[in-house]
């Protein structure tokens, strides 16, 4: 089976499956525009991830392999955030270092499924919690002052009433 | 124990010795299969195993494990309005476990909120117990995973209305057994103080990168999975950049979509208010338009629904299957085939379609 070599940031060399690494489709681009498909020695380096996480994409992206691929309708996009596999839910009981660096790393390397797995998991940090609760959830330091805050309830406000 | 059974040739009842005393076993047929579930995919063997080891767990399966199911009686007359018992199909339909199942949370909240709508005092004393015992399992549900607080939040203010209006039900106290009624003032106590204690357990403070620190179009894209108006509100008050976001226009013109068909949304934008926007249009303010006139549906947010099979009149869950007629008796199959019925049918079964079912 043809495999492709991929280099984190801290230089590890991930020796892949091709079919494996195209769920991504900034590498997807990268071999076709550039033509390194046939070329088996040929390194693809993403400084934007490092070893730990790539390990983490490349497992997920092992598993879903077989996975249809995504539409590309976005405007009709899912809203349902709990319907996130007893696999999927076990791979990501991570702290929120490592959730949002897998974000960020679907986001550059661009594989939508785990783009929407990741944001789905934080959607549901957030769900039907009060603003105070959100911001202790991501140790978020209150960075409005009171009169700001006002403001936004005020602006807020109209739409609450029947 | 008596032995009073449907069948003189079943094998008779199993009890059990509980905490609050005997009860009946009911569901000791589904233990084996939700533990197969939840193993599910996490199993190596399921991967790399051969035609005939998988051939050997499947019949394991057959023997041991029946998944949870109900028959249920669908047109209920006053005669025979007691066959379906809701006690029993919340105890078969193994509700009570299914609150820790992630797909289910929200259709068992969704049932249990309508019921204690509904006032629980009118249900027998045996249901009564169950749906506080669930709630219970909800408040710890709700602590352990630190998700969804005011499903709880919720709940637990309900049932300090059923307690207020109870407790005025017969000269300042309540109707029915004094005995019942402690158990469950205590229960009450103890989920209201699970309620009210939730705290957010927060992060590791040095952990990086942090939800701020993500750009914005992740933050959006994170935005963007929520379906529900309040939801953000709030985000956008904890935090600035939320704030920023969710002001944004395709935020409210996707959560219109969303929960509004065409036609609806055709007619609101005909209208005068909306007219006078012109072409820049505040989708934000469209948005409550259409909620305000057709009210938002919350059935979007059960990943998964009970089902009803249209064979043999059976109630469950559609992730875990039931033993149907159909595949049971291949002449069964056969005639309804010949008859030119559809074969297997299950139409979804929402929560209050589902309490339909019982004379309550």
């Amino acid at each position: 089976m043809p495999s492709i070599k991929l280099q984190s940031s801290d230089d590890e060399i991930f020796d892949t499956n091709i079919e494996i690494a195209k769920c991504s489709g900034t590498i997807r681009t990268m071999l076709e525009d550039c033509g390194m498909e046939d070329d088996e020695n040929a390194i693809v380096p993403l400084p934007n991830v490092n070893s730990t996480i790539l390990r983490k994409v490349l497992t997920w992206a092992t598993y879903h392999k077989d996975d249809p691929q995504p539409t590309e309708d976005d405007e009709s996009k899912e809203k349902r955030t709990d319907d996130i596999t007893s696999w999927d839910a076990d791979f990501l009981k991570v702290d929120q270092g490592t959730l949002f660096e897998l974000i960020l790393a679907a986001n550059y390397l661009d594989i939508k499924g785990l783009l929407e797995l990741t944001c789905k998991t934080v959607a549901n940090m957030i769900k039907g919690k009060t603003p105070e609760d959100i911001r202790k959830t991501f140790n978020i330091k209150k960075d409005f002052t009171p009169a700001e805050e006002e403001q936004v309830r005020k602006e807020n406000e109209w739409c609450e009433e029947k | 124990m008596a032995f009073i059974s449907k069948d003189f040739r079943s094998p008779g009842e199993a009890w059990v010795k509980t905490d609050e005393g005997w009860e009946r076993k009911k569901v000791l047929e589904c233990g084996g299969k939700r533990k197969r579930h939840s193993s599910e995919g996490s199993c190596p063997e399921a991967t790399t195993s051969s035609s005939s080891s998988s051939s050997e767990r499947e019949e394991e399966q057959e023997e041991g494990c029946m998944p949870p199911h109900y028959h249920i009686t669908i047109r209920c007359t006053r005669e025979i309005a007691g066959f379906n018992g809701l006690s029993e199909a919340v105890k078969r339909l193994d509700f009570r476990r299914s609150v820790r199942d992630r797909k289910r949370f929200h259709y068992i909240c969704a049932f249990l909120l309508l019921v204690s709508n509904k006032g629980i005092a009118s249900l027998p004393g045996s249901a009564q117990r169950q749906l506080l015992q669930m709630v219970e399992e909800v408040a710890s549900h709700v602590n352990d995973s630190q998700q969804h607080p005011n499903v709880l939040r919720g709940l637990a203010l309900k049932l300090e209305q059923i307690v207020n209006q109870e407790n005025q039900k017969c000269w300042g106290k309540p109707l029915g057994s004094t005995y019942l009624w402690q158990e469950h003032m205590a229960r009450i106590k103890r989920i209201q103080r699970v309620a009210s204690q939730i705290e957010i357990r927060e992060p590791d403070p040095e952990a990086r990168p942090k939800l701020h620190e993500l750009p914005e179009e992740c933050v959006r894209e994170i935005i963007l999975c929520i379906a529900d108006h309040r939801d953000l509100e709030s985000a956008a008050e904890a935090w600035e950049t939320m704030a920023k976001l969710v002001s944004e226009q395709r935020i409210w013109r996707e959560l219109t979509r969303f929960h509004f068909n065409q036609r609806q949304i055709s007619t609101i934008l005909d209208l005068d208010k909306i007219k006078q926007m012109g072409e820049t249009k505040d989708w934000k303010q469209i948005y409550h338009q259409l909620r305000r006139t057709y009210g938002v549906n919350d059935d979007y947010q059960f990943a998964e629904v009970l089902a009803l099979c249209r064979s043999c009149c059976c109630l469950f869950w559609p992730s875990d299957g039931h033993p149907c007629i159909i595949d049971q008796s291949p002449d069964y199959k056969q005639r309804v085939q010949e008859a030119g019925g559809q074969l297997a049918l299950a139409q979804p079964v929402p929560p209050a379609q589902f309490l339909k079912y019982f004379s309550l």
